[in-house]
């Protein structure tokens, strides 16, 4: 029975009432949540209260879309269609097309564009603008992209709570499936400056599948295509267990709707006879070819006419679109062919196909797109307002709302927890902890040539991992070679009010990541969740015993590894290990091979067996110490000594996160103060 | 493989007798109840319960949980002392089988002390235990 191994010793320590972590309140107010598609050429806000179908919010003039487009030509930032038409008297001024310089440096830049930009004074590897002088012969003001894009959430926040008639609660905003890190954080720090609580970032062809519902069969294989009017994006999407993963991108940045008026715009300049056109007749041919292009998604001929090189009511055919555009169609083709590919998906495997951007209305591209992948692509929502709607529907469930398919939780249902040495479970979240949660806890290594942790994600109350649900698992490569117990790796658990776990396990001394995405609750019925709080309580006494048993063993293991470890750097060595002390240790190693290989040892013996070893390389281990201590001091300043155990201080510091601890929900506020941290314990 | 990162214990004890039979399961005295009946009054809660238990965590395994409780749940056990509830999920009871509570006041401040039977280890903050 498990008492035998619960013993006594007392500790002393002072306890006061405390207030229940869960009831501290944290403020949701459902209905107000906002979901924003921040795109290269337009931005548009959404919003889905409480349940109800996504809606675009449109600005006074009745239009959703704004340009993503912020002029600095006056003393204060005008964004959209006014900046647009600021933009051919200031082309350096007026800021257009910023996402592109989101998270990005100076060698990162090979496109062309009009703009000074300098290396950021303040943050290395980032870059400016340089927007001019707020007057003339002002001082120049340098803006980060980050400050360009927070104009632009700055209106669409304001369009939203105007029709909101309350402050915005959050906001879900999408980012390119291939942004890295540095774009993404740059795009949350856009939106908090914008003073938006950022509840998460989404993969646009994430939004867009959600847009259409496609959640709601729980598992699938998806092509979300997007083209619009400057670039051409392809994503093989995989829903799993109700969750979305990228699993390949691919695409063409300098390919979208654009190229379409360009290429129609040269035929109708041809036609008209123009051999040499001037720029304000190449424009006028551009906005005409626009139009016709607009109008032959819906009709087979329209009537154009170009005053400025003479053309009158020349008749333009569908076919004679699809020609001069054919190629570029065939491009985006080519291009979906090879993101397949990678993604080892035969084009007849995938469930669907979302069309996103306004350049899928073309009849060509539907055609192609259909043929390519056999099946009518999902047209149903406006190709320009899918993202933002998908991104207000999540936006809406992470607020707090109630929707119909998502099971909404205040509370986690079931701990979630990590498997350690010994098939431990190593509690993360606790059960019945207010949802949303963030928590994150350090663990390390096991032995010197560990460069790889692998992370089995637990569901479950029981103490060992094999009683438990099992949720994901994923491994971390590229961890440092560290002497056992010294390699740093925090792990953190994010679970959102949608119930989408987030885990993350970073190394910090190298900075690798890796993370993982489930949703805990899918295919989890209240029944079952009962039946496993049930079974831990009736289980208890065995579990802790067990536990108690694996912990000794991994214990013992980690203190022999030591030892032997020690025996091979220094043990030929009469003057640290004598020969009858040897003896000794090499008894207490063996007493102890012999306590793990016991099949029914059970946990007494274990610890009495580490004792033996314990206090049989004492001696040896002293000896050890004092010998690196010696060799590591001479001929060191005492600066250098100081300045060595600082840095052990700091490492101790570091290694004081141990146990479990609860973060504030919000990852960007601005002022990390400790009263934002709550300890677990 | 994981190790979680917690200090090498130090401490070694030798394993106590089992706690009598007779012994309660849970003791609160009657000055802890005191202290606890002020709080509550004082929290505005006069009806709430205390809830005590154990969860993972803490540098060696577990640590004692120690808190207001609003609404306690059908399956936990109920202890109570000159009108204050403490209650305990079954879980933790096992763990905190013949736990006294204490009031305590004295040089190091003042506050609960629980001596519980079962504990093995502690770390130097006193919050984690080991079994």
């Amino acid at each position: 029975m498990a008492s035998q191994s619960l013993s006594i010793h007392d500790t002393g320590g002072l306890f006061q009432i405390a207030e229940p972590e869960d009831r501290k309140g944290r403020a949701r107010r459902p209905g107000f949540g906002v979901g924003i598609d921040l795109g290269t050429t337009h931005s548009l806000v959404a919003v889905a209260p409480r349940g109800a179908e996504p809606r675009p919010l449109a600005d006074a003039e009745g239009r959703a879309l704004l340009p993503s487009i912020v002029s600095y030509a006056g003393d204060a930032a005008v964004v959209g269609y006014a900046a647009a038409r600021e933009q051919l008297e200031h082309p350096s001024r007026v800021v257009s097309s910023v996402k592109r310089f989101m998270g990005r440096g100076l060698e990162d830049i090979t496109f062309s564009h009009p703009y000074r930009v300098v290396p950021d004074p303040q943050t290395p590897g980032l870059l400016r603008l340089d927007v001019g002088p707020a007057a003339p012969g002002g001082a120049p003001r340098l803006r980060t992209p980050i400050e360009v894009s927070a104009e632009i959430l700055a209106v669409l926040k304001r369009r939203a709570e105007a029709e909101l008639g309350a402050p915005v609660d959050g906001a879900v905003i999408t980012v390119p499936a291939y942004f890295d890190d540095a774009q993404r954080q740059a795009t949350r720090d856009a939106g908090r400056i914008a003073g938006l609580k950022v509840y998460r970032l989404l993969a646009e062809p994430t939004a867009a599948a959600l847009a259409y519902g496609l959640d709601r069969g729980g598992e699938g294989l998806f092509a979300v295509y997007d083209l619009g009017g400057g670039t051409f994006d392809i994503s093989v999407l995989r829903l799993r267990a109700g969750v979305f993963q990228v699993i390949a991108t691919g695409g063409d940045s300098a390919l979208g709707g654009d190229d379409f008026d360009r290429a129609l715009a040269a035929h109708l300049l041809e036609r008209a006879g123009a051999t040499a056109p001037s720029d304000l007749q190449r424009e006028e041919a551009r906005l005409v070819a626009r139009a016709a292009k607009e109008a032959l998604s819906e009709r087979e001929r329209v009537t154009v006419s170009l005053p400025g090189v003479g053309l009158r009511d020349a008749v333009v055919t569908r076919d004679e679109l699809d020609a001069q555009i054919d190629a570029l169609v065939r491009r985006t083709v080519k291009a979906c062919r090879a993101t397949l590919r990678d993604a080892g998906v035969r084009a007849q495997e995938l469930d669907g196909v979302v069309m996103v951007g306004g350049s899928t209305r073309v009849p060509l591209v539907r055609a192609r797109v259909e043929k390519l992948f056999g099946r009518p692509p999902l047209t149903d929502i406006d190709p320009d307002k899918v993202v933002a709607d998908g991104a207000a529907i999540q936006a809406d469930i992470l607020s707090g709302s109630a929707r119909e398919g998502v099971t909404l939780l205040d509370v986690v249902p079931l701990s979630l927890g990590l498997e350690t040495m010994g098939g431990i479970v190593e509690k993360v979240i606790p059960r019945n902890a207010t949802i949303p949660i963030r928590a994150r806890q350090v663990f390390t290594n096991y032995s010197e040539q560990q460069t790889g942790m692998t992370f089995h994600v637990v569901q479950g109350e029981r103490e060992l991992a094999a009683d438990c649900r099992s949720l994901a698992r994923f491994e971390l490569k590229g961890i440092p070679r560290l002497p056992p117990s010294m390699a740093r790796v925090e792990v953190s658990f994010q679970l959102d009010a949608d119930a989408l776990l987030t885990v993350t396990a970073r190394e910090l001394m190298t900075g690798v990541k890796q993370s993982v995405e489930v949703k805990p609750t899918y295919g989890l019925s209240s029944d079952e969740v009962d039946r496993l709080v049930m079974e831990s309580l009736d289980n208890a006494g065995e579990d802790f015993a067990a536990r108690d048993l694996a912990e000794a063993r991994v214990e013992l293991g980690r203190v022999v590894l030591a030892v032997r470890a020690a025996l091979q750097e220094v043990g030929h060595l009469e003057a640290i290990l004598p020969a009858d002390e040897r003896a000794g240790v090499e008894a207490a190693l063996a007493g102890a091979d012999a306590a793990m290989h016991q099949p029914d040892a059970d946990a007494a013996a274990i610890r009495s067996a580490l004792g033996q070893l314990e206090r049989a390389s004492e001696p040896f281990a002293r000896r050890r110490m004092e010998r690196a201590l010696n060799a590591g001091m001479e001929g060191k300043s005492l600066f250098e000594v100081e300045d060595t155990l600082a840095g052990e201080a700091a490492l101790d510091e570091r290694r004081g996160g141990h146990s479990p601890e609860l973060v504030d929900d919000d990852p960007g506020a601005p002022a990390r103060a400790e009263q934002d941290v709550q300890k677990d314990s | 493989m994981l190790a979680v990162a917690r200090e090498p214990m130090t401490e070694t004890t030798t394993p106590a007798p089992e706690p009598a039979p007779a012994r309660p399961l849970l003791t609160v005295t009657s000055s802890a109840a005191k202290v606890m009946r002020d709080q509550l009054a004082r929290r505005g809660t006069p009806q709430a319960a205390i809830r005590f238990g154990i969860r993972g965590g803490g540098c060696t395994g577990y640590s004692y949980l120690f808190e207001f409780e609003d609404s306690p749940r059908a399956n936990d056990h109920v202890f109570v002392k000159d009108g204050v509830r403490v209650v305990v999920d079954p879980k933790s009871m096992i763990l905190l089988k013949g736990t006294e509570i204490h009031f305590e006041t004295g040089i190091r401040g003042h506050g609960f002390r629980f001596s519980n039977p079962n504990v093995q280890d502690s770390c130097g903050c006193g919050e984690s235990i080991a079994f």
